[in-house]
């Protein structure tokens, strides 16, 4: 297995970065190719100790910045670290891409380079979120596609049932499409006429519309719902979690699991889905634990063949 | 110019699942939900066609359909002058 690390993004490249990927290293079995300036790598990999075996370095020269225009950046930009990392698996010469910056930018990457999967005009972004007894469910869009039409909404819902059942392997998924209430009828124009489009595809186990308090209710498998809505109920509920977990720990003492379990600090990142390879999304935010955790959800995404596990589930839905 | 543009609006119309007739010179990508990745798509079906590669420009710089389509095509020229 091996794992391209874009070093170059995020706000603690690529001091965090590069400390995430020795700690992967020496957790896990595996190597990983750290993309980027191969000079400022070297000086940084002077404070580590590693198995020069297990860790390659890729040059890049360039990196596109947060205030860029992804698909534009990535056209002028043919050196950017997340361009020569996702080229590389495109290429077969890495398994996963990993990255902490920007998303746009890796998103466009995944699209013109990885390629989207037939039928799919947007990856979006899938997160896992624990629930009660182990059983996580799961949100999709949180953050790839601030602006989304009914038709890509409908389009994350199949992708979103195809990884509960090719990965998290449940027979007949529950998708719920998130909204401001449950009566058919409720919310704003992209709401009523995606539950339309959802309500009418065949194929899919559409239970309706769903609220945010059932992300943790065990209603359904996959909630669907835009990019911008999705990754403002996961910021808020990451700010809730932090807010909840301090004031336990200053009564108790202590942080229950539950609350580490949904600690954004941890958590290392998200798999795009619709595109032909594996490219984890992590927080600009990302520090070496986070890092060394988005890696190995590369590593798990490898592990359980995610994209042909959503190519078949696709390919089932087809006439 | 005609036959360039015509190809142009094919595609992108293909692309957002409108009707043809919608784009004009004068529509702005922002009224038929066209971000930066339609319009970069576009850029590289046009290239593929024409066997040709447009420059690297930001793609705000050309809010309209026609004024993509211009700044393209002049290049197309240019290119084959040259």
């Amino acid at each position: 297995m091996k794992i391209a690390l874009d070093v170059m993004g995020g706000d603690y490249a690529p001091v965090e970065l590069l400390a995430g990927a020795i700690k992967w290293l020496q957790e896990n079995e595996g190597q990983i190719v750290l993309v980027g300036d191969q000079e400022i790598i070297n000086e940084e990999l002077q404070n580590h100790s590693y198995n020069p075996n297990r860790l390659e370095i890729v040059h890049a020269s360039q990196v596109i910045g947060m205030d860029e225009s992804p698909a534009a950046a990535l056209r002028k930009k043919k050196d950017a670290s997340i361009v020569v990392a996702s080229r590389l698996v495109k290429d077969g010469m890495a398994d996963a891409v990993v990255s902490c910056g920007s998303t746009g930018a890796q998103m466009a990457a995944a699209i013109f380079i990885l390629g989207r999967m037939e039928g799919i005009e947007r990856p979006p972004i899938v997160a896992a979120i624990p629930g009660r007894g182990g059983k996580p469910t799961l949100l999709i869009d949180v953050g790839a596609n601030v602006d989304c039409r009914p038709i890509q909404l409908l389009q994350f819902a199949l992708l979103g049932q195809a990884y509960a059942r090719g990965v998290m392997n449940l027979d007949n998924p529950r998708v719920g499409l998130l909204n401001n209430g449950e009566e058919e009828g409720k919310g704003n124009n992209l709401s009523i006429q995606t539950y339309e489009l959802l309500s009418g595809q065949s194929g899919l186990n559409f239970i309706g519309n769903v609220e945010g308090r059932d992300l943790f209710s065990s209603r359904c498998d996959v909630i669907v719902c835009d990019g911008f809505t999705g990754n403002i109920l996961l910021k808020t509920l990451e700010g809730m979690v932090f807010f909840l977990a301090a004031g336990v720990k200053e009564e108790l003492g202590a942080i229950p699991a539950t609350f580490t379990r949904l600690d954004y600090t941890q958590i290392g990142g998200a798999p795009l889905l619709g595109v032909n390879g594996i490219s984890v999304v992590c927080h600009g935010s990302s520090k070496r634990e986070a890092v060394c955790n988005g890696l190995n959800i590369a590593a798990d995404s490898i592990n359980n063949n995610i994209v042909d596990k959503q190519l078949q589930e696709l390919s089932r839905l087809t006439p | 110019m005609q036959e360039f543009f015509e190809q142009a609006r094919r595609i992108l119309a293909e692309q957002m699942e409108i009707e043809v007739e919608r784009i004009t010179m004068d529509t702005e990508f922002e009224e038929i939900d066209a971000d930066s990745i339609d319009i970069v798509e576009m850029i590289m079906a046009l290239e593929d066609i024409y066997e040709v590669e447009f420059p690297e420009e930001d793609t705000e710089d050309y809010p309209t359909m026609g004024s993509l389509v211009t700044a393209l095509y002049e290049y197309l020229q240019k290119v084959k002058n040259d």
